[in-house]
């Protein structure tokens, strides 16, 4: 069953086109991801839908009800995790849970149930005393996922929630992401990390300059790439004389370079590695490591706009 | 959402701030208690209490100048068309006019005067030095030729000028200003005198009466002495229709107060734009939370802590300083309409700060703009003792009108007085509440480029 549908979404900023007409769907019960590099569009398209911004045409419908005609219908149901921290920081995380249930009208003993029973779901049971600018990096992003739990939104969105912490904190909020879901709620998770969103999305939509370039299951996203190989490389140098030798290769039908680092994109050929090393002996760089990979999401992005996703 | 909770978790965040609670509550408490005591001198003018002292200090030679005088009376000049004993007549008439009496004790001690000024007659050095302690006021100091003058002017068609001079100390400024007007007031009293006595000879004169008959009719110096004896020297002090003046306490507890909630515009204006900048604001707008409600929490929010701050300097002003603020129904309604006022500046500022992305407004708002204002409103020096322009521009800042309230109300006076002063708070609150609607109705509210969740440079990125 379609929750939310997005058809020909537009967001213009003067002479900067944010979002450009995309259209998907998220589905009741899924975890949606919307993958895509810095400035790809993300955030302004998950602003559109939490009513935040006016889409410059389009349209969005929550339950088969425009949310632009009627922002209510979507407001107490969704619930929004921003990619930066909205906390107020000289409060402790229990008033800043208890003002944000307020917020969505919780009060009393229901509001101090859901803090407990938040509280629980981030892993900051004990915690809530602290002011938040006490907390640590990861703290602080778990309080911002719980803010936006407290009233049990149908539809959750989370926007780059993992930016900036550390591992651990990383994989208790991943970890939090599939719990929610279990419990029946459907989530938008928008990253740059292809690793997360691969682990999190049974759908999948990558955008890249405010457009939508590829959208499906996992399966159909690396179906893109079949017969592909996506080849790490790394060198004591990369010269242009290099990049181009490689380049030659008949087999090499993408190369993307970044410090000295090299990834290819290649068609799957028996004599790839024979060539490889042929060329690069041509040369004065030395390869320090070589890295395949199987295809993955990384392959698919690099595949259609031939960039990588760090980007 | 309700708005008392958008308005108790900002004031939650504004208590919890150490700088605002130094800033806006302490900082007034301190500098009321410092100043108040320190320039308890410069207001001690309650006559039931506190004199002022000064020393007069005598540069002349009362029986030269006397000598001095009787010489030149019966020179040529003017014993002419008259014989021995006729001038000895006029010389006996006008010698017992005593000029030096007539000064001290038909001036300085007749009854007005007695009941503010205390005199002692020292020498110049000594009095000096007593000023540099602080022990009297002012030095007064009759010069050389002072007698001699006096005689010259109230008994020959001369009029020789004579200069008193007053020497003020450093540390009451008020004082010195008494002691000021009230020589002022003996030499204007004097000169009327001279000039009353000078028509007074030329008529006689002209009508061809001689100069001896001039000078018998003895009311001429009765009246001259009683003139004097009936001076009244008109002060200007902080006494409003005669009433107790205030103690320098209660002067800087009002005009702490009134001065110390414009920093609370100043804080308050920076609401608005720090919800938009730590992103609360839009998550508020996520949840359904109108643009409305959250300007309305600011504006209740500045309402609030501006209350909260006179409460809490009316308490220490009262309990710990025994400040008289006045019947306490009528400080209750001049609080209420301060702190009306001080909410519409605030939401002002802070629409500003909101419109503008920038806390610079609120910033010169708090380090320049306060201390303009507390100048012009009379929170630094009673406005009575400034330049007339101050008086003037007091009545147009919401400080200089609000402590006026206070003052009159510690005054004693009543709701009648201060009708206007209310009514002035609460049409500035009302001007500055609707200049703010106006600022943030031409804004797209939460629609901004750069404060919805995405972020520009991601945008442009």
């Amino acid at each position: 069953m379609t929750l939310l549908q997005i058809s020909n979404l537009q967001k213009y900023y003067k002479d900067v086109n944010a979002v450009d007409s995309i259209s998907f769907d998220v589905k009741k019960g899924e975890v949606f991801g919307l993958l895509g590099p810095n400035g790809a569009g993300k955030s302004t398209t998950i602003s559109m839908i939490s009513t935040l911004i006016k889409p410059t045409s389009g349209q969005i419908t929550y339950n088969g009800e425009s949310i632009l005609e009627n922002p209510k219908a979507i407001q107490q149901k969704l619930g929004v995790v921003p990619q930066e921290i909205a906390l107020y920081p000289s409060l402790s995380g229990y008033e800043n849970l208890k003002f944000w249930g307020h917020s969505y009208g919780l009060r009393g003993n229901e509001l101090k149930n859901r803090i407990a029973e938040v509280a629980e779901i981030i892993g900051l049971k004990d915690r809530l005393k602290k002011k938040i600018e006490k907390y640590s990096g990861g703290m602080k992003r778990r309080i911002n996922i719980g803010a936006a739990l407290l009233h049990k939104p149908e539809l959750l969105i989370m926007d780059e929630p993992t930016v900036g912490i550390d591992p651990q904190s990383r994989n208790h909020i991943l970890e939090t992401v599939l719990e929610l879901n279990k419990q029946g709620m459907t989530i938008i998770y928008t990253s740059h990390y292809m690793e997360e969103v691969e682990f999190l999305c049974s759908r999948i939509s990558i955008m890249d300059k405010g457009e939508i370039i590829a959208s499906g299951t996992q399966e159909e996203l690396i179906e893109i790439v079949k017969g592909q190989k996506k080849i790490n490389l790394k060198f004591d140098r990369i010269t242009k004389e290099l990049t181009e030798k490689i380049n030659s290769i008949s087999y090499v039908q993408n190369i993307d370079t970044q410090d000295e680092e090299m990834v290819l994109a290649t068609q799957n050929g028996d004599n790839i590695f024979k060539d490889l090393i042929s060329k690069v002996s041509e040369t004065d760089s030395n390869i320090l490591s070589i890295d395949i990979k199987k295809p993955n999401l990384e392959a698919v992005f690099l595949h259609l706009t031939g960039r990588a996703l760090r980007d | 959402m309700k708005v008392i909770d958008i308005i108790l978790k900002d004031l939650k965040v504004l208590l919890t701030d150490k700088k605002t609670i130094g800033i806006m509550i302490l900082m007034p408490v301190i500098i009321t208690t410092i100043l108040g005591a320190a320039l308890s001198n410069m207001f001690s003018i309650d006559e039931n209490k506190e004199q002022i002292t000064i020393a007069v200090v005598k540069e002349y030679d009362y029986g030269k100048e006397v000598d001095l005088f009787i010489n030149t009376l019966q020179s040529e000049q003017f014993s002419q068309n008259m014989n021995g004993s006729q001038m000895m007549n006029i010389t006996e008439q006008i010698m017992k006019f005593n000029m030096e009496e007539m000064f001290f004790k038909n001036f300085l001690e007749n009854e007005d005067i007695k009941g503010i000024l205390n005199y002692k007659v020292i020498e110049k050095e000594e009095a000096k030095s007593l000023l540099d302690q602080n022990k009297i006021s002012s030095i007064v100091i009759l010069p050389d030729k002072f007698i001699y003058d006096m005689y010259m002017n109230f008994s020959t068609p001369f009029r020789n000028e004579i200069y008193i001079e007053v020497i003020g100390g450093s540390a009451n400024y008020i004082h010195n200003q008494i002691v000021e007007g009230i020589m002022k007031g003996f030499s204007e009293k004097v000169s009327s005198l001279i000039i009353g006595k000078n028509v007074y000879l030329q008529i006689g004169t002209a009508e061809g009466i001689d100069m001896s008959t001039l000078f018998s009719y003895k009311n001429v110096i009765d009246d001259i002495s009683k003139t004097l004896e009936s001076a009244n020297i008109t002060l200007k002090t902080e006494k409003v229709n005669r009433k107790k003046p205030l103690s320098s306490f209660q002067f800087y507890a009002a005009a702490m107060t009134a001065m110390y909630i414009l920093f609370t515009a100043g804080e308050g204006g920076k609401l608005l734009l720090e919800e938009k900048e730590n992103l609360t604001y839009q998550r508020m707008a996520v949840a359904g939370v109108s643009k409305n409600k959250v300007v309305l929490g600011k504006y209740f929010t500045i309402f609030s802590f501006a209350l909260l701050q006179i409460t809490i300097m009316i308490a220490y002003s009262s309990l710990v300083l025994g400040v008289d603020w006045g019947n306490s129904i009528l400080v209750s309604i001049i609080t209420l309409c301060a702190a009306f006022a001080i909410a519409g500046l605030g939401t002002m500022l802070s629409a500003i700060s909101y419109s503008c992305g920038s806390y610079k407004m609120a910033d010169v708002f708090q380090s320049i703009i306060v201390f303009m204002l507390s100048l012009f409103g009379g929170s630094f020096m009673p406005i009575e003792v400034l330049p007339r322009i101050f008086k003037k521009t007091s009545n147009f800042i919401p400080n200089g009108v609000a402590l006026k309230a206070y003052k009159n109300v510690m005054l004693g006076n009543g709701i009648k007085e201060i009708l206007t002063s209310l009514l002035v708070l609460i049409a500035m609150g009302v001007i500055m509440t609707l200049i703010s609607i106006y600022i943030l109705k031409r804004e797209e509210g939460w629609k901004n480029v750069k404060y919805n969740f995405a972020e520009t440079s991601k945008i442009e990125g």
